[in-house]
């Protein structure tokens, strides 16, 4: 047997040993890499930037534990910049089954920026009905929320003082690891009822918002852990996604090193079949 | 025994329970993959029992009078006839509501979102006016305004297209043009794939973090020792089904 038959027979477990060691050494040992800022994260950033102190800003928090490591990471960021510059914080999910972990986010960074429950900020937590509830907190917010997260009413709260729809809204930030999540607020939301707008995504639907960002559509967009650790870094707050850039990078080197490799193989097999007459 | 630390021994558990099935697939996996939809099930239920039926009807019924509200829980409820053979055909009145009223949302909206706003951006003038008599063509692939850009984008949503449309043969010319348009998807299909596969790296590094902080001596070590007990777990079920074969033999 040949270098390349045994290389291309490899025990796959020989393959997940070495994407974990890539993983994990980095995690040990940081090197710390530089992290550039890319245009659409520092859109969202230079927006948030920009707006008065007392605005209101909407985080939608739509993922649930499984896109954690990507999503998390960008939460705690905008929620620590929106907290920073005084903003009039109102967040709530689509995804009911990441209720339980935005109020964990929410209440973690109010706590940690010193914030008052109703006074800066509210969980207004999660209605049924992804794009309905957005057309419905398009109409009136308080017939979507009548209440938050904790049972209180909404009207009446003094951080929603002057909310009556999403057309009082400054600015909107949609965390989306799925449906509904930032095409539906676009769609539903921002078309509709023409606030400002930019999205946070997994890294798998990065790709298939760029033409929204392209377009001007959503004026900012922060793309899995690399958007995340982008953010971290713009704010001065250094955290997860910063301390995962490394293995990021790592991992990322050994994939295309096996990807070349695995090229090489297959056609330096090919050539050696073909050089036999085995192939046509 | 505080809730973090237990939570911690938990998370780490599982998390190391899952990855046993890069190993082979165990029993261990499909404990904790079963034990994941349950939970997930189970949560989602609670919390929508809470919040629809207990906060959203009966609370506005019985404490505010909504009584307008049993209008759509009365449709709601029609969806449940499905289950009664004879009275199934109610439910379409349920589905023709729903489909209906999605439809009407939906529709106008995508058009106008994705069909409309993306044609716009797509027919962007392929030079620029600069002052009163001039016209000048921007070269900058990094500027997403850029001329250059328009009309690699031009070009790409044109050949795209072309590539599938069937009616005609792709020959000559137009083989060419359905070429350019299998290049540019197979661009599109590479980015696509990069970002797939950095976010699932992404998830990799948010276990192996957790696992690392939960090797500190504040939690109790759940990592090591849980690592440990897997390791084992395995050696002992790999030596059992080895032994099993070997009898079968």
């Amino acid at each position: 047997m040949t270098f390349s038959d045994r290389m291309l027979k490899i025990d796959r477990r020989i393959i997940f040993l070495m994407i974990g060691l890539c993983t994990l050494l980095p995690l040990l040992y940081p090197v710390g890499l530089p992290i550039k800022i890319s245009p659409e994260v520092r859109g969202v950033y230079d927006h948030i930037e920009s707006l008065p102190e007392g605005s209101v800003f909407l985080l939608s928090i739509d993922f649930d534990p499984a896109s954690k490591p990507e999503l998390y990471p960008q939460a705690i960021s905008l929620l620590r910049h929106a907290f920073r510059k005084n903003l009039r914080v109102m967040t709530m999910t689509l995804w009911v089954s990441g209720t339980g972990m935005a109020d964990q986010i929410v209440t973690q960074v109010a706590k940690e920026m010193g914030k008052e429950y109703g006074k800066d900020y509210a969980f207004l937590g999660w209605s049924p009905g992804g794009q309905a509830v957005i057309i419905n907190m398009g109409q009136d917010l308080y017939s979507a929320f009548p209440s938050d997260y904790g049972g209180k009413p909404t009207k009446g709260l003094p951080v929603l003082e002057g909310v009556r729809n999403l057309k009082d809204v400054t600015y909107m930030v949609s965390l989306g690891a799925g449906r509904p999540g930032v095409e539906e607020w676009y769609v539903f939301g921002k078309d509709k009822y023409k606030f400002e707008m930019g999205g946070g995504c997994t890294g798998v639907m990065a790709p298939g918002l760029y033409p929204l960002l392209r377009s001007g559509q959503i004026n900012g967009l922060i793309g899995g852990l690399r958007g995340a650790a982008e953010y971290e870094s713009l704010i001065g707050q250094k955290g997860k996604a910063v301390a995962g850039m490394d293995a990021q990078s790592a991992t990322h080197v050994a994939i295309i090193v096996l990807v070349i490799m695995c090229n090489l193989i297959y056609f330096s097999q090919r050539r050696a079949l073909r050089a036999q007459g085995q192939l046509g | 025994m505080d809730a973090t630390i237990f939570g911690a021994w938990v998370a780490t558990g599982l998390t190391l329970l899952i990855f046993s099935f890069l190993y082979k697939d165990t029993p261990f996996f499909k404990f904790a993959e079963h034990l994941y939809v349950g939970v997930s099930i189970g949560y989602t239920i609670v919390k929508t029992y809470d919040t629809v039926i207990l906060h959203l009807i009966i609370k506005p019924i019985v404490e505010n009078g909504e009584f307008a509200l049993l209008i759509p829980v009365a449709i709601g409820m029609l969806m449940l006839t499905r289950y009664v053979p004879k009275a199934a055909w109610m439910s379409r009145y349920a589905f023709a509501f729903i489909v209906g009223m999605g439809s009407g949302l939906a529709i106008p909206r995508t058009i106008s979102s994705f069909i409309l706003k993306q044609i716009e951006d797509t027919v962007r003038p392929l030079l620029s006016i600069a002052g009163p008599d001039g016209l000048t063509f921007s070269m900058n692939l990094l500027n997403p305004a850029s001329n250059i850009n328009a009309v690699i984008i031009l070009l790409g949503v044109s050949s795209v297209l072309f590539y599938f449309f069937f009616s005609i043969e792709h020959s000559g010319t137009g083989k060419a043009v359905a070429r350019t348009g299998i290049m540019f998807l197979m661009i599109s299909f590479g980015a696509g794939f990069g970002y797939t596969v950095m976010a699932r790296m992404s998830l990799l590094i948010g276990r192996l973090s957790d696992l690392i902080e939960f090797s500190d001596a504040s939690y109790g070590r759940p990592t090591i020792w849980l690592v440990v007990a897997v390791a084992a777990a395995l050696v002992l079920l790999s030596r059992r089904s080895s032994a099993g074969s070997q009898e079968k033999q």
